[in-house]
């Protein structure tokens, strides 16, 4: 049924098709120019092909057999244009034949004949580059056809388009050519985004160009987020070479802060000392403790909190237990932990730092003695997790515990001085200059303090001398075992992902001293993690390690396998390493074999890298849970704690909850602890709940209650201000410290009877090299606190995206300083200000726009 | 001279002058006076490095104008306290239980749950208790040899139970028990048989109450020590309608049964029936066997009234004692004046008066305190005082059993809730027996076996019947007394 307008179309093309085989040139002319202009006229809706193309289906034989006849001229180039258009729709599939009669034609105007052409033909062209890749010929003529279409696509804001088709010719520097102030920011965006989806290398090409374009434009605070990805300190300190406004610079170090990397400033990079000075002390995060105190003066949550205030246990019926009238030391020391946990960085709390002579009877201001043996230890470093980054104050407080004639308490000093060093570095290097000497003392926990503390206080430092300091101490075969485990991870946290050599092979001959008693020991496994932590995120670069690692006692051969993998590839989202990983899961395995815990932690350290994989994983593990032996099940908890950290998905958080009740108490102790991790710094109202009714159910069961109690300190983390997130700058950067320290606590926690409910609970200490404040703190020029409103929802992912599309949902406004949870993405509801950093976390200077204008 | 700045705390000391010839100490002492940090505590840090107090400042290269860090403090030194304290976990373990707030759960040796149960229930019995501990070692003549052993087990398994935190296990007991009564001693398919906890219950009682009979030092005026505690007097008055005898009878029981029918939906119903009786004997005035009714009142109460309901029947068909589901509910706080006898109502009206009075005065004041709203924080305690009137009766009770020198203790006939044995399941020989008892402290805890658990109070009184959860069977109370 056609309309008498469909068959007056119908006609005429034919009759062109006709004509086309005329002998005349002149006519074959005409009949092409016609038939070209009714295809380009011919405007038709996107779901159905249009018109003249349909007609003159029937006849693209005719057409295809006729050119073949002709002879060469331009004719036959103009009929071979309009060829490649009808095989938009007609060439059989495979056969590209839209990009052949392309080659073959005038090359006109690319653009003239539609988005749909240009699609197909870029699709074709990445056909036929990799045909001609695996036959090694020329592609000089594709390649002059991709220019066109890059160009054709910047123009016409398709930039995903142009990108795609450059990676599949692998040209992409052809990109930064043709990006221009319009739409470099969307093209950047897709190339970051879609990196992550990038098998290696091309991961890092992509990155590249998306820093060379980011500085092309002078968006030096993407470039410089791009830099610290790739870890390329070349190119961070590219960034401040190019940049010459000194406001700028002082945002970059802010950035640089909140990732935690040790970065000196030279003065090319900054000519002016004084300006120079103040930066190093942004990078040095000198006054990260003032703005966190800042913040919680904003929120009103100075006042120190109690651990009851925590457990609330008027809100359980019956079942507390009534105030026993004799101390419970396991109970005591979980005190201890909620406190130093919920006081964080607060300077102040109602245990550890009360005044002592206005304490009635020496009850709570001999805190410390409530504590028993290696408790002790754990209390006095509470206190530097109390006065967290307060470096001055934080000094002065701990001293008085160095003159004490107690080991323990003398350890937990030292471990205390670590800790208010955690992620802040000064000049003076009080860390190093008061611990240095008592690594080397006679108490094996006493140097496991000092030791400790350094790895805390330098994670990331890669400082020569504190490795000059503790690599003897791994070759000196009198060295007991746990000194030698906390060395090694000291070692690995310091030099965090620097691949060092040296280490490497000090780690590995402690590795291969170890008899095979020790061997069987948990904290050998310390061993193999400080191995692992020195290629945290570096990839390939593991593999003549792991090579070495294949002539390990069998003991402990699988176990340092499956770390090292894990460790290199952390925070990549490779999903063949995560198959690797679950097919040694799927393993039965006898008794005594050890090395599934590492890998259900893998398969988490792996996918946390992007949202879908990090979903994906989380179904995985549930599979584990039900098909797993007992090992799997007991560390699927901790992986999951890994996956959520700091952000409680309710599916995560029920099915915590049923594991927190398994029979297996190891599971459930497990469950219970990443219950916290999930919850931790998000005061999450749920998770408190179910954790106060574990509280009454374990209530009789000390270690299963310890758990709890540990719990619900790290819900209540910072009073809800910190986060343990090792993501951040829209999750879009790795802090490598941070999640050192998680992975650390995370295989302590594989080991839970030795480490935190053993002796060695200090380890609990390690999580502090992932607190961050989860903040938007907004300065002025001048670095002071400046209140400005911001719309805070939930992030909306607008990669590839047309136009300028809504960056949040669902938003409240609120005043500056303001809390970010996890997912949460934040923008300025003014235009009297212009932020200097792209993404609104942290520390974020103000600029005032100078175009504003006050409406009246 | 060179000057340096020296970073102490918060505070930043400019422009100290470094003498550069002296050693080290001397620049300490200089700062000794600016800080009043002694100079053996003060710690100046140098580049990643400590002032030692001998070194050389050449060495060290000290520049002009540079930041140096000082830690140290006046600050006493902490030191710990002479007497440390003292944790749970190094104590021994009978101070534990102090700690914990109840005593130990019982294992169950392969279904002596029953035997479980009812040892709790009469453990919280402190007469009992107090009893057994004045039970002589020996062996007396009057007393069995198995009944000597038994007492003795029971007296060992109380004090165990007193100084253990863990689960202990009854075994010495159980062997006692078996021989005394080798009917707790069936053995089915190799296992030892559930028993009816009421039989054990009844049985070890009997067998205590004639071994601890005037064991207490050979006086004759205690005769029967546990008559006292658990012992009920009942005046029966056996009526025949047929040939009008009459005759009364008195007789002396450990237990009220608690008959359930279908017209009883709570105890006090039930205990009425109970009460009543219809048995067939031969009456001489006619000759042969006739139906004789028998009425009893109570006539001496005891200090714990025990009430048994009789749940279980002997099914004939299915050769076992079946239950009865019904729900019948009982109080926590039980009143029998109306199941005495006249005698003995008349000895109770003047406790009775005097307890009203009590109670009413505490309701009374609580009353009066409305009217005057000034001091609202004393009723604000008072309230909370009343709400817990049956705790602190119980206290008070308590206390005037320990003073018994004073005033003697009177009956009321008023009785509070104890302990409460339940049993889950279809029958007697089957199913699991708990113990739910309240403890000094006013808590109740349910004891299953080997673990206790705390309940709250309002639960204890929903264990009445009417579906398969446990349900009431034997019920204790405590008398409440007055001093007099």
């Amino acid at each position: 049924e056609q309309s008498d307008e469909d068959l007056a179309l119908k006609q005429q093309l034919e009759l062109y098709v006709e004509r086309v085989q005329d002998a005349d040139p002149g006519l074959q002319k005409a009949a092409l120019e016609s038939m070209r202009q009714e295809i380009r006229t011919s405007t038709s809706s996107m779901t159905s092909v249009p018109k003249p193309l349909k007609f003159l289906r029937p006849h693209y034989g005719t057409l295809k057999a006729y050119y073949e006849t002709m002879g060469d001229s331009d004719l036959k180039k103009y009929l071979a244009d309009i060829l490649s258009v009808l095989a938009l729709t007609m060439s059989a599939e495979g056969e590209r034949e839209s990009l052949k009669y392309r080659l073959l034609g005038s090359e006109g105007d690319i653009g003239s004949w539609g988005h749909e052409y240009v699609r197909n033909l870029a699709g074709e062209i990445a056909q036929e580059y990799a045909k001609r890749q695996s036959e090694e010929a020329g592609i000089d003529d594709l390649m002059e056809l991709v220019q066109q279409i890059v160009a054709f696509h910047m123009k016409h804001n398709a930039e995903p388009e142009a990108v795609d088709l450059l990676m599949e010719v692998e040209d992409l520097d052809l990109l930064i050519e043709h990006v221009d102030n319009t739409n470099f920011k969307r093209t950047c965006l897709y190339l970051t985004s879609a990196a992550k989806y990038l098998p290696g290398p091309d991961d890092l090409l992509v990155l590249d160009i998306a820093y060379m374009i980011d500085i092309k434009f002078e968006e030096y605070a993407n470039a410089l987020q791009i830099a610290l990805y790739l870890d390329n300190l070349q190119y961070v300190k590219q960034v401040f070479t190019a940049c010459d406004d000194v406001l700028r610079k002082k945002q970059f170090c802010y950035i640089l802060g909140r990732q935690g990397i040790t970065f000196e400033l030279d003065e090319e990079m900054c000519a002016d000392d004084e300006e120079r000075y103040a930066m190093q002390d942004i990078i040095n995060n000198a006054k990260l403790s003032e703005g966190y105190l800042a913040l919680a003066r904003d929120i009103e949550v100075m006042e120190a909190k109690s651990p009851e205030d925590i457990y609330k246990a008027h809100l359980l019926d019956g079942r507390a237990s009534a105030g026993a009238s004799v101390d419970s030391a396991r109970q005591n020391l979980a005190a201890t932990f909620v406190n130093a946990f919920v006081n964080a960085g607060f300077g102040q709390d109602k245990l550890m730092t009360v005044p002592s002579d206005a304490a009635t009877g020496g009850s709570s201001g001999n805190w410390l003695f409530k504590n028993k043996e290696h408790g002790k230890a754990s209390a006095a470093a509470s206190l530097g997790m109390i006065l967290l980054w307060d470096v001055d104050s934080g000094l002065a407080q701990i001293d008085k515990y160095f003159h004490s004639n107690d080991n323990y308490v003398i350890a937990g000093a030292l471990l205390g001085v670590g800790i208010v060093n955690c992620s802040v570095k000064n000049d003076c290097d009080p860390a190093l200059a008061l611990l240095a000497d008592y690594v080397d003392k006679e108490d094996p926990f006493i140097r496991i303090g000092a030791i400790m503390g350094l790895g805390v206080a330098y994670a990331g430092a890669q400082n020569e001398q504190i490795r000059g300091k503790l690599m003897p101490i791994l070759s000196d075969s009198k060295t007991p075992l746990d000194v030698v485990a906390f060395t090694s991870i000291s070692l690995g946290l310091i030099y965090v992902g620097s691949c060092n050599e040296e280490v490497a092979q000090a780690i590995i001959f402690a590795l291969m001293d170890r008899s095979e008693a020790e061997l069987q020991d948990p904290l050998t496994k310390f061993l193999p993690l400080g191995l692992g932590l020195l290629y945290l995120g570096k990839q390939e670069s593991v593999e003549a390690t792991a090579e070495v690692s294949k002539t390990f006692n069998e003991k402990i051969r699988k176990y340092c396998d499956m770390t090292l993998l894990s460790c290199a590839y952390a925070g990549t989202g490779n999903v063949l390493k995560v198959q690797n990983l679950l097919g040694n899961c799927a393993q039965h395995l006898e008794k005594g074999e050890n090395y599934q815990g590492p890998a259900v932690l893998g398969i988490a350290m792996v996918s946390m890298a992007e949202e879908l994989g990090l979903d994906m994983a989380i179904r995985t593990l549930e599979h584990l849970l039900q098909y797993g032996e007992q090992n799997i099940r007991r560390s699927v908890p901790l992986a999951l704690a890994l996956l959520c950290i700091s952000n409680p998905k309710v599916n995560v958080m029920d099915t915590l909850s049923r594991l927190s009740h398994d029979t297996d108490s190891e599971v459930a102790s497990a469950a219970i602890i990443s219950l916290g991790l999930i919850g931790a710094g998000t005061n999450n109202a749920r998770i408190a709940g179910m954790l106060r009714n574990l509280s009454s159910y374990y209530y009789k069961d000390a270690t299963l209650l310890f758990c709890v109690r540990l719990a619900q300190g790290l819900v209540h983390l910072g009073k809800g201000l910190l986060t343990l997130n090792p993501y951040h700058s829209d999750r879009f950067l790795l802090s490598p410290v941070a999640l050192a320290g998680l992975v650390t606590f995370l295989h302590a926690c594989l080991e839970m009877k030795a480490m935190v409910l053993g002796r060695y609970h200090i380890v609990l200490y390690f999580l502090v090299l992932a607190m961050q404040p989860r903040m938007l703190m907004t300065v002025d020029e001048n670095l002071k606190p400046l209140s400005v409103p911001v719309r805070v929802g939930q992030a909306v992912d607008v990669v590839g995206q047309a136009g300028r599309p809504k960056t949040i949902t669902g938003f409240q406004t609120h005043s500056t300083p303001v809390l970010l949870a996890a997912g949460d993405r934040a923008e300025l509801a003014t235009e009297k200000y212009i932020p200097l950093s792209p993404i609104l976390e942290g520390f974020v200077i103000l600029k005032e726009n100078p175009d504003y204008q006050e409406e009246s | 001279m060179l000057t340096v700045s020296v970073k102490w705390q918060k505070k930043v000391l400019e422009k100290v002058e470094v003498d550069t010839t002296q050693p080290p100490y001397v620049f300490k002492c200089q700062l000794f006076d600016l800080t009043g940090v002694p100079p053996e505590r003060q710690k100046i840090m140098v580049k990643g490095g400590l002032l030692k107090d001998d070194a050389d400042w050449t060495a060290i290269g000290v520049k002009q104008g540079q930041r140096l860090m000082m830690m140290g403090t006046a600050d006493e030194i902490v030191k710990a306290p002479e007497k440390g304290p003292v944790f749970v976990e190094d104590l021994p373990e009978e101070e534990q239980v102090a700690a914990v707030g109840h005593t130990a759960g019982l294992l169950n040796l392969g279904n002596t749950c029953y035997m479980n149960s009812t040892v709790q229930c009469l453990h919280s019995v402190p007469e009992l208790k107090s009893a057994l501990l004045k039970y002589p070692s020996e062996r007396r003549n009057e007393v069995d040899q198995t009944s000597h052993m038994l007492t003795a087990a029971t007296r060992e398994l109380f004090n165990e139970l007193d100084k253990s935190v863990k689960a202990v296990a009854p075994m010495q007991f159980w062997m006692v028990l078996r021989k005394k009564y080798p009917q707790f001693g069936q053995m089915h398919n190799g296992y030892f048989m559930q028993q009816d906890a009421e039989e054990c219950w009844t049985q070890l009682l009997y067998t205590l109450s004639q071994s601890l009979r005037g064991s207490s030092s050979g006086t004759s005026e205690n005769a029967d020590a546990l008559k006292d505690v658990f012992g009920i007097e009942l005046l029966s008055r056996v009526h025949c309608q047929e040939s009008g005898e009459e005759s009364s009878e008195a007789e002396s029981v450990y237990s009220l049964k608690c008959h359930i029918s279908h017209e009883v939906n709570h105890m006090h119903e039930g205990l009425k029936h109970g009460l009543k009786s219809e048995l067939e004997k031969a009456s001489p005035a006619l000759g042969r066997s006739a139906i004789f009714l028998k009425e009893s009142r109570i006539n001496a109460l005891p200090r714990y009234l025990t009430v048994q309901f009789v749940r279980f029947f002997w099914k004939r068909e299915s050769n076992q004692k079946a239950k009865i589901l019904r729900k019948v509910d009982y109080p926590l706080e039980l009143d029998v004046y109306d199941l005495c006898s006249e005698d003995l109502r008349k000895q109770l009206e003047a406790p009775r008066k005097l307890l009203r009075d009590e109670e009413g005065k505490k309701l009374g004041l609580k009353g009066k305190e409305k009217a005057d709203s000034k001091d609202t924080d004393v009723k604000m305690t008072d309230a909370e005082g009343s709400s817990t009137a049956s705790g602190e009766s119980s206290k008070a009770a308590t206390l005037s059993d320990g003073a018994p020198s004073d005033k003697e203790a009177q009956l009321t006939g008023v009785y509070e809730l104890v302990s409460v044995l339940t049993h889950k399941g279809r029958s007697a020989d089957s199913g699991h027996y708990v113990a739910w008892v309240k403890q000094e402290n006013g808590k109740w805890i349910e004891f299953d076996d080997d673990s206790p658990i705390p309940q709250r109070e309002e639960d204890i009184v929903k264990l009445s019947g009417g579906g398969d959860w446990h349900m009431a069977y034997i019920c204790m109370y405590k008398a409440r007394t007055v001093p007099m």
